[in-house]
């Protein structure tokens, strides 16, 4: 039985407005599943509709088995959500939230208190447990957040962008987190990102999601081998017009898979690019057109993403720079 | 225990802790309908026995303190559930296994105690001043109840409200049409001394019974007919925002 299910899943807030438009998932228990795409992609309205949070307009979605609609109480009982803002109650300590939640969950009385001490002590939190949410920092939110959505220990958690606007050193831990659950307990995650490092170290498939619809399915390295080419990066000296020129050239190289020209640069899918280099320079040179730099790489999560999309990934502004980096 | 009194207790724990946590709020809701219990009976109490024959005008006038007092401080369901949806805690409330309805309830019982206790401290600063209370302690408790169950009645206004739009500015509404209702209710003075057209409006408008039915308690003793009145009227009013209330909360449930 998959852990999550779905076929034709579709969420329209009014006529125009198509957020998540005919999506299918299988999604095998035990895995971590990244579901990428920039804001706006449609992630979260999935999220909301995969949780129960919000009613699918069309289609079908199981979760654990059970269809979100008609069993929603049943499927709340046994996933855990942490959502894109880290909801808490700033009243509330660290300890006290946990303990509703559990409560909430119908954890036994007796056994409340401990499943509360374990959880702080597993998300790193044990000091700051008596003091109001408020004091707390955004990456002690998020793993409070983390905690809360363990308190009954689901077999699947679904992670609305759990690290976004984390630095570095809180990113990790989340991830840490995410790895040990995952091998440990075989916990299913169900993780959206807009970052493509976190997306590539964590998951184990990967699916693209653009404009409400998924476009590309898979696992990282499979998305990354089917571009079935290395990526050579130009930046020309002048503008548009030399780079689309250079486009039509270079397309007629031998060998070249696809080229295509985005924002201040020319993006050339070639094998072996470290011996295409020199074959791209001499063309250009004898078109007159002036390679200021050159650069070629494996093919990355960035660049599955631009085949699919047509665009570069843009990350949120408030992520740090390490992680709006390339996956590799 | 089923679910949802469970949830119901939880939550309500919950929530009452908010309240103790944030003691200024109430201050406030204890300190202004005294203020204007004590200056409406500096201009007016003198004069009440001959111009409308009330002799004892701070205990006519200490049941519209109090319901002043329940008024304001219901407010604060409405804007807590607010900022519970602005921070996504609704949101992680919802995603629970509680029953719906239990989210409210336990609200609703936190605020009951909240009032009872804002209630109590206005009654006792009424009897320090001399209003007496004709009911004795028996009828103190029913005026604590009466003040309970319309407190929650009305806070289920501001609730739904909160519910259905997540505004705090448009959850404050509920609050500010409890001033035309004490208004155009026989706040101030008994009905039958106003013009017709503003006799007519108190008849009709159901605070002039629950404020009649407190009145009785502290003024008059038992007054059965007074009393039935009264609980009908909160009673009517609690069934009314309790169905806006289902309904705002189904719809913010069901995620549009």
């Amino acid at each position: 039985m998959p852990a999550i299910a779905a076929e034709r899943l579709t969420k329209h807030f009014s006529p125009d407005i198509r957020a998540v438009d005919g999506i299918d998932l299988d999604i095998p228990e035990g895995q971590i599943f990244g579901f990428l795409g920039q804001n706006g992609s449609g992630k979260t309205t999935t999220v909301r509709m995969l949780t129960t949070l919000l009613r699918p307009t069309a289609g079908e979605a199981r979760v654990l088995g059970l269809d979100v609609r008609r069993r929603a109480p049943d499927v709340r009982r046994r996933i855990g959500v942490a959502l894109q803002e880290a909801g808490l109650d700033d009243l509330q300590t660290g300890r006290e939230l946990l303990a509703l939640q559990a409560r909430l969950y119908g954890v036994p009385s007796s056994q409340v208190k401990r499943r509360v001490n374990d959880l702080l002590e597993i998300v790193d939190l044990v000091e700051a447990a008596d003091r109001p949410t408020k004091g707390y920092s955004g990456g002690m939110k998020r793993r409070l957040d983390l905690a809360a959505a363990l308190v009954h220990s689901p077999p699947l958690l679904f992670l609305d962008e759990p690290t976004t606007g984390l630095d570095p050193i809180s990113r990790e831990a989340i991830w840490r987190y995410v790895r040990e659950l995952n091998r440990r307990d075989g916990v299913t995650f169900f993780l959206t990102t807009q970052y493509l490092e976190e997306a590539d170290r964590l998951a184990d498939n990967v699916a693209i999601m653009d404009a409400g619809t998924i476009v590309a399915q898979g696992s990282p390295s499979a998305l990354k081998a089917s571009i079935g080419a290395d990526v050579v990066t130009v930046r020309l000296a002048g503008g548009v017009e030399q780079l689309l020129r250079a486009e039509s050239v270079v397309r007629s190289l031998e060998g070249i898979t696809d080229a295509r020209t985005l924002d201040d640069a020319l993006v050339i899918y070639v094998p072996d690019g470290a011996a295409a280099i020199a074959r791209i320079v001499l063309l250009l040179n004898a078109e007159s057109l002036e390679a200021r730099e050159i650069t070629v790489h494996r093919p990355a999560l960035d660049d599955v993403f631009l085949r699919a999309t047509g665009h570069h990934l843009e990350a949120d502004a408030s992520v740090p720079a390490a992680a709006a980096g390339r996956g590799r | 225990m089923s679910a949802f009194i469970q949830g119901s207790y939880w939550l309500g724990v919950r929530s009452a802790r908010e309240a103790l946590r944030q003691p200024a709020i109430e201050f406030g809701n204890i300190f202004i309908p005294l203020f204007f219990f004590a200056v409406t009976v500096g201009a007016i109490g003198e004069a009440s026995a001959r111009a409308f024959g009330v002799e004892n005008y701070l205990a006519f006038q200490l049941p519209v303190a109090i319901m002043q007092g329940i008024a304001g401080s219901s407010g604060s369901s409405g804007l807590a559930t607010v900022t519970d949806i602005e921070r996504g805690y609704f949101d992680k409330l919802l995603l629970t296994p509680a029953p719906r309805w239990s989210l409210v309830a336990g609200r609703l019982g936190a605020d009951a105690l909240r009032l009872t206790v804002i209630a109590t401290l206005i009654l006792i600063a009424g009897l320090l001043t001399g209003s007496g209370f004709a009911s004795g302690p028996a009828g103190i408790i029913v005026l604590l109840i009466m003040s309970a169950l319309f407190g929650i009645s009305y806070a289920g206004i501001g609730l739904a409200i909160a519910l259905k739009t997540g505004s705090a500015q448009a959850a404050q509404l509920g609050f500010l049409l409890f001033f035309p209702l004490l208004f155009l209710s026989s706040a101030f003075a008994p009905k039958e001394f106003f013009a017709p057209w503003l006799e007519f409006l108190a008849t009709i408008n159901p605070v002039t019974y629950i404020l009649e039915a407190m009145r009785s308690l502290v003024i008059e003793g038992w007054d059965w007919g007074a009393l039935v009145a009264g609980f009908a009227c909160i009673f009517g009013l609690g069934a009314f925002t309790m169905t806006l209330v289902f309904l705002a909360l189904r719809s913010r449930a069901a995620g549009s």
